[in-house]
Formats: C-alpha cells, sequence, structure tokens
C-alpha cells in the first residue's frame, strides 16, 4: 500500500532515486542540493541503498563519473544546483550527445554574480541548449513523480536523453509536504531494471568511445538528438498517461489551471505556479475572469499544446524566474511568443521577470501582474521588472577620492 | 614620514560619495563571531591538566594555554563562537558549556 | 486556511518545529500543511523565522506568509534584535510567546495588539524533561492550546520526528507546555 511521508523536495528526490535503484552516485554537495548527496551517502553506508557512492572533487567529475557508470549498464544518480550545474556545462552536453539517458535533479538556485544561495531558474535556463530534457516541479509530490517517469521517458529506446528535474531551491527543496510515496513492487513495476539500449562499456574490454567525430557525420548525430526531442514529446505523454492510470496522479507537460472563460492568463513554470493557482482561486471568487498555464516540460518545449491551450486568450503574461539579459525578453516568453497564432494581432503576449535570487514570488507579486496585464494599454513590449525597488540604480554608494 | 601623511589627507580631503554597481562592498564591516554564541565554555581550572587538548581542536583558534596562570585556559570571547568542541574534546572533562545570558 | 509564522534564534529548533507540525496536521490529523522555510546565513543565535500554511485542502500557494494568524516566538529577546513580530498582523492574529514572566507578555500584547496571547516557560519545560535549552518541542504544546492541532497529534509527530526515547521526552516537554499555558 502506498502511505504518505512528510518529506521535503530533496528527500522527495532521494526516495525516488533510491526506488529506481541507482547503482552508482557521484554528487558533490552544493546548497542548497547538499542534503541529496547527504541523504544518498547515509542510505549507502546505512546498506539501504546497494550502490556504490564516489567521492568526487567538482561537479565536472561527477558528471563525467555518471557518465562512465551509466554506460557500463546500470542506473547513475546525480543531482547539483547553481554554479555546480554551470561547471558541469561541457559534460553535459557529453551525457545528451551519447546519448546517457541519466536523470538529474536541479536545485534551481541563481548563478553568481552577486553571489546568492536562493532560488530563480537561471542556472537551468543556461542549460536549455545542453541536450537534456527538462521539467520542472511545482510541488514536492511532483518531484518524487518527475523523478520516477524521468527514468521512463530518458531511458526510452525511442528518446536516450537525460533529463534535469528542476525544483526551486528551497521553496521545494526545502519545503516539507505530504507526499504519497507508492510500494518498492508499484515503482518496479513502472520503470523496471535498467536496459542497456544503447552503446555500453564493459570494464573488462575497454574500448574508447565520444571520439573525434567529423564534419561529415556530426551534423547527423545533432540530428539524432533533435528526433530524440520529438520522440520526448510523444513519450513523454504516454508515460504520464501511464502513470495516472497506474498512480491516481495526473500530469501534462502543459497544464491548464481554470483556462475556460478566462481573458487573462498567466503562464509560469515552477513552485510560483501554485501560488498563480492560488491567486487565480481568490480572483475567481471576485468574478474576475482568469486562468494560469503551467509549463512542465519546458524541454521539449511543448507548442503545440502551448498555442491550443492559449487558443482565444488575448492577454498572455508569461513571469520567468530568470532575467534574459540582452535579449528582447526571456526564454520562456519567446516560446510562448513563438507558440501561439499569429493570426490574431489582438493578443498581447508580455513578459515578466520576477522571484530572481530568492525574492518571493508573493501572492501581492501575482495580484500585480495579473492587474497589469488586464489594465494594459501601452505598445511597450519590454520586459518588465514586476518586483524590483525603485531605488535598483543607487541601492549602493560609496565614498571615492576625486 | 610627514609627507605620506599629508599625501593621505589631501586625498581624504577631496571624498565624494558615488554609486557603486553589482556586489560591491560600501561598507566593511568585521563581523564578532562572539555575538552568535548561545553558550559559553567555562573551565573548572583546578581539573586543568593543560594539556593544550582544547587549543588544538578548536576551529576558531581563540583557545590560549596558559602554564604559569591560575586561569590557565584562556578564550578569545570577541570570536569564540560557542561551538562546544572544546568541551567535547577536554580529555578531563573540566569544560562545560553554559547559557550565554544565564549567568550575568 | 491558517497562515503560521515562527520566530526564534538560530539554534532553538525554529524549522524543526515547523517540520514536526507539519507532520502533526499532516499525518495525523488528515489536513496539508506546507512549510516555506526562510535560510538565511545560518549560524547559532541569529533571528531566524520559517512559515507555514494549514489547510483542509491541498495547499496550493508556495511564498511566504505575510499576514500571519499565528506568531509563534521561541524567545522574548527577539524584539531586542530589530525584529516586529507583530509584522502583517491582522485584528484576530494571536501570539503564543516562550516566556516565565506574564508581565513580559502582557508588554507583547499591549505594544502590538494581539488578540490573545499564549505564554508558557517553554525553555523551562525543555530543561526540565530534556535537559537541554531547545524549547520548540515544548513550544509545539503552546502551540496547541490556539486548537489549530491537537496536543495529541503533537505528542505523536515528535515521536516520529525525534525518535523513540528523544521523541517521548520532547513529547513530554509539549505536554508539560501545554498544561502550563496561560492565555491573556
Amino acid at each position: 500500500m502506498a502511505g504518505y511521508m512528510m518529506l521535503d523536495g530533496n528527500e522527495a528526490a532521494v526516495q525516488a532515486m533510491k526506488m529506481a535503484k541507482v547503482k552508482v552516485i557521484s554528487a558533490y554537495p552544493i546548497t542548497p542540493q547538499s542534503s541529496i548527496a547527504e541523504k544518498l551517502s547515509d542510505l549507502v553506508s546505512d546498506g539501504i541503498l546497494k550502490a556504490k557512492y564516489l567521492r568526487v572533487e567538482s561537479e565536472h567529475s561527477a558528471m563525467s563519473a555518471a557518465i562512465g557508470a551509466q554506460l557500463t549498464g546500470v542506473r547513475a544518480a546525480t543531482a547539483t544546483s547553481s554554479v555546480g550545474l554551470a561547471l558541469m556545462h561541457e559534460v553535459l552536453n557529453v551525457a545528451s550527445g551519447c546519448r546517457v539517458p541519466i536523470v538529474m535533479p536541479v536545485v534551481n538556485r541563481a548563478l553568481v554574480s552577486p553571489w546568492s544561495l536562493w532560488c530563480d531558474h537561471q542556472d537551468s535556463m543556461a542549460e536549455r541548449d545542453s541536450g537534456w530534457l527538462q521539467l520542472y516541479c511545482e510541488n514536492v509530490q511532483e518531484v518524487f513523480d518527475f523523478v520516477t517517469m524521468g527514468y521512463r521517458i530518458a531511458e526510452h529506446e525511442d528518446v536516450l536523453t537525460p533529463i534535469m528535474v528542476c525544483l526551486d531551491g528551497f521553496f521545494l527543496s526545502h519545503s516539507m509536504q505530504k507526499v504519497l510515496i507508492p510500494e518498492q513492487s508499484e515503482v518496479d513495476e513502472f520503470i523496471g531494471d535498467y536496459i542497456i539500449k544503447n552503446t555500453y562499456l564493459d570494464p573488462t574490454d575497454p574500448m574508447i568511445i565520444n571520439n573525434l567525430t567529423s564534419p561529415d557525420e556530426f551534423t547527423e548525430m545533432r540530428y539524432q538528438q533533435k528526433v530524440g526531442f520529438e520522440n520526448a514529446a510523444k513519450v513523454m505523454d504516454e508515460v504520464f498517461l501511464e502513470f495516472e492510470e497506474k498512480f491516481g496522479r495526473a500530469y501534462r507537460a502543459v497544464e491548464g489551471y481554470r483556462l475556460g472563460d478566462a481573458e487573462a492568463v498567466i503562464v509560469s513554470m515552477g513552485s510560483m505556479s501554485g501560488t498563480v493557482k492560488h491567486v487565480v482561486n481568490m480572483l475567481r471568487s471576485e468574478g474576475k475572469k482568469v486562468g494560469a498555464l503551467k509549463i512542465v516540460s519546458f524541454r521539449p518545449f511543448r507548442n503545440d499544446l502551448v498555442n491550443e491551450m492559449l487558443k482565444g486568450i488575448k492577454r498572455i503574461a508569461v513571469i520567468d524566474r530568470t532575467a534574459g539579459l540582452g535579449s528582447q525578453g526571456t526564454p520562456l516568453w519567446h516560446e510562448v511568443c513563438n507558440s501561439i497564432d499569429k493570426a490574431s494581432s489582438d493578443v498581447i503576449v508580455k513578459n515578466y521577470v520576477g522571484g530572481l535570487g530568492g525574492r518571493d514570488i508573493s501572492i501581492e507579486t501575482i495580484k500585480k501582474v495579473f492587474a497589469d496585464i488586464m489594465d494594459d494599454h501601452s505598445q511597450n513590449r519590454s520586459p518588465v521588472w514586476i518586483d524590483v525597488k525603485e531605488n535598483a540604480m543607487d541601492i549602493r554608494q560609496v565614498y571615492i577620492n576625486v | 614620514m610627514l609627507r605620506m601623511q599629508m599625501q593621505q589627507e589631501k586625498h581624504m580631503k577631496k571624498q565624494k560619495k558615488y554609486r557603486v554597481l553589482g556586489p560591491m562592498a560600501s561598507v566593511f564591516e568585521s563581523m564578532k563571531t562572539g555575538s552568535w554564541r548561545l553558550e559559553r565554555p567555562k573551565v573548572e581550572f583546578s581539573q586543568c591538566s593543560k594539556c593544550g587538548t582544547c587549543e588544538r581542536y578548536c576551529p576558531a583558534n581563540v583557545i590560549t594555554i596558559h602554564k604559569e596562570k591560575e586561569e590557565c585556559v584562556q578564550f578569545i570571547w570577541d570570536y569564540c563562537k560557542g561551538c562546544g568542541i572544546c568541551a567535547n574534546v577536554c580529555p578531563k572533562d573540566c569544560i562545560s558549556m553554559v547559557d550565554e545570558r544565564g549567568e550575568e | 486556511m491558517i497562515n503560521i509564522k515562527f520566530y526564534g534564534l538560530g539554534g532553538q529548533g525554529v524549522v524543526t518545529a515547523a517540520k514536526t507540525l507539519s507532520v502533526a496536521v499532516s499525518i495525523y490529523e488528515g489536513k496539508y500543511a506546507v512549510t516555506i522555510p526562510a535560510y538565511g546565513h545560518e549560524r547559532r543565535g541569529a533571528p531566524v523565522y520559517t512559515d507555514i500554511r494549514i489547510d483542509s485542502e491541498p495547499v496550493l500557494a508556495n511564498c511566504f506568509v505575510y499576514e500571519p494568524d499565528i506568531v509563534l516566538v521561541m524567545d522574548e529577546s527577539i524584539r531586542e534584535k530589530n525584529i516586529d513580530v507583530s509584522k502583517g498582523k491582522h485584528h484576530d492574529t494571536v501570539l503564543v510567546l516562550n516566556t516565565a514572566d506574564g508581565s513580559v507578555a502582557r508588554s507583547y500584547k499591549d505594544a502590538y495588539g494581539f488578540k490573545d496571547v499564549f505564554y508558557v516557560d517553554a525553555t523551562h519545560c525543555a530543561l526540565n524533561n530534556i535537559g537541554l535549552n531547545i524549547p520548540n518541542g515544548a513550544m509545539l504544546g503552546a502551540l496547541a492550546k490556539t486548537g489549530v492541532v491537537t496536543i495529541n497529534s503533537i505528542e505523536d509527530a515528535l515521536k516520529e520526528t525525534f525518535g523513540e526515547k528523544a521523541g517521548v521526552k520532547n513529547a513530554n516537554a509539549a505536554r508539560e507546555a501545554y498544561e502550563k499555558t496561560e492565555k491573556i
């Protein structure tokens, strides 16, 4: 029988990796991911998880070791955050290019500089073109469920692409919530043992992989990855449905919330999506026609679903927890803009930047976004920094000699 | 010497307030980590064998052993965080952790 | 939905208390709780706070609490550290305070205008039962007096959080605090 447990986001990720019976763990601790590395280490040292825990000296090594381990035919586990993910950048592309279907929780935290320990999405957004699938979690139950489903999606023979399960630092990683955890036997039935479906390494018979590839074949290999992403969309939908049938919780790559007759909609990702839904309920009870669209799968981005679900909605606010510096808008805004039919010119898609470096996206912030999008008459389409302070340019002053 | 002083004063007189961008320090305050303390180590000096174990284990390096003095274990209270490692490692069990506010 | 804010000093177990409360209401009372901890530059003795939302329905909002219904203060000295524990208070907000001194509780009530103040010497209850100055378990006992959670659920949750031996001691501290809590 499945049972409720009180877990924070990191513990839920660990629980899912444990139940997937990972055999090698190579994680380097970093706030706010640390408790994932620590709990996995505890499970190994207590003999609860039969796995090899590798102590590595950096995230670059952690990902390298995970790739090597998984290529020998086992599930490898790692997890990281922020600058740790940035340090993995090179090797992330090795994992995706070599088609090693690693499932990695990424605990979202701002990138330096300024130093911050707290949540925003710039770390995983910086890796959006690294060839990894990306799912974003709204709550702790989703962390468990998405990591569990991640194995099925990533390891599918038509996909063979690694996946990041992104959970907001502190808002999810350290938020304790009630989570329904299935029985081990149910998880076993759902994801099964790891089966090698691509090239593999035999430690007793070493060989070289990832060799220098000439322009003659490089494009084709990238194309294979592109096909993998296209297949991932379909596989993901199937896995979501199968999960719903088995465990009773319904997920979609893009989730609509009270979209029927909605006039204004906020598009969001991650833990703020819950707050957006909360505010939608508040405003609906006041008679305002508002709704929410939650992007679960950012990679692959499901323009088909987004277009279909936003059809007929005239005012669309896209909130991103990343700055999109130097661009016309943030990554999610670009994706949404390019998803909706251009036919109707009276649709406003406005971009909002908020929640950077741990700033809370509060109920008030979401209300402010709804108020702004519902009363928008300006032609200015540059991103609105919804929660920036008025004195932004003058927060620090010093005395300097002339 | 006088010349250096004059140079310095010259600059000090011409200070102006400027805006800085990014996480540049505008104020530097050295942190007295002793203010973090909830409990402080208290030594039973008569039991102390002056072995120096606490001095070696102290992560903040704030303990000095004075073999000749009666109060033979000295703490730098400005920087002792009250972690209690000294009390834990003391082979004579003569360091106890007492409530920071309780004694006064 | 009930919004709760816990204030305390680093080392007093503020975050653990919030987690234990969410176990109590979620597991033992079939409700839903979400903790939203505010982690800072961790160090003992620094003012810390953490937020909890409790509801009979799954909690959607995942942001800090700005208008608490219940404020729990684990250390009476917190107001001397530039912390305004009445921030965001509305006219029904109640305070649960750790103090041995009824006049301190009275001064909190008068200065900040809380509707009710529940107070107990949780530090004493903790020292009595656990032997350590960690008042979090005892404060949960006092919190039970507000009616947001039952003392039985708190005892069960403490036993689950702290394990058999320490759990019983903490549960005893909570029970003692619950019985000694005064309301003004």
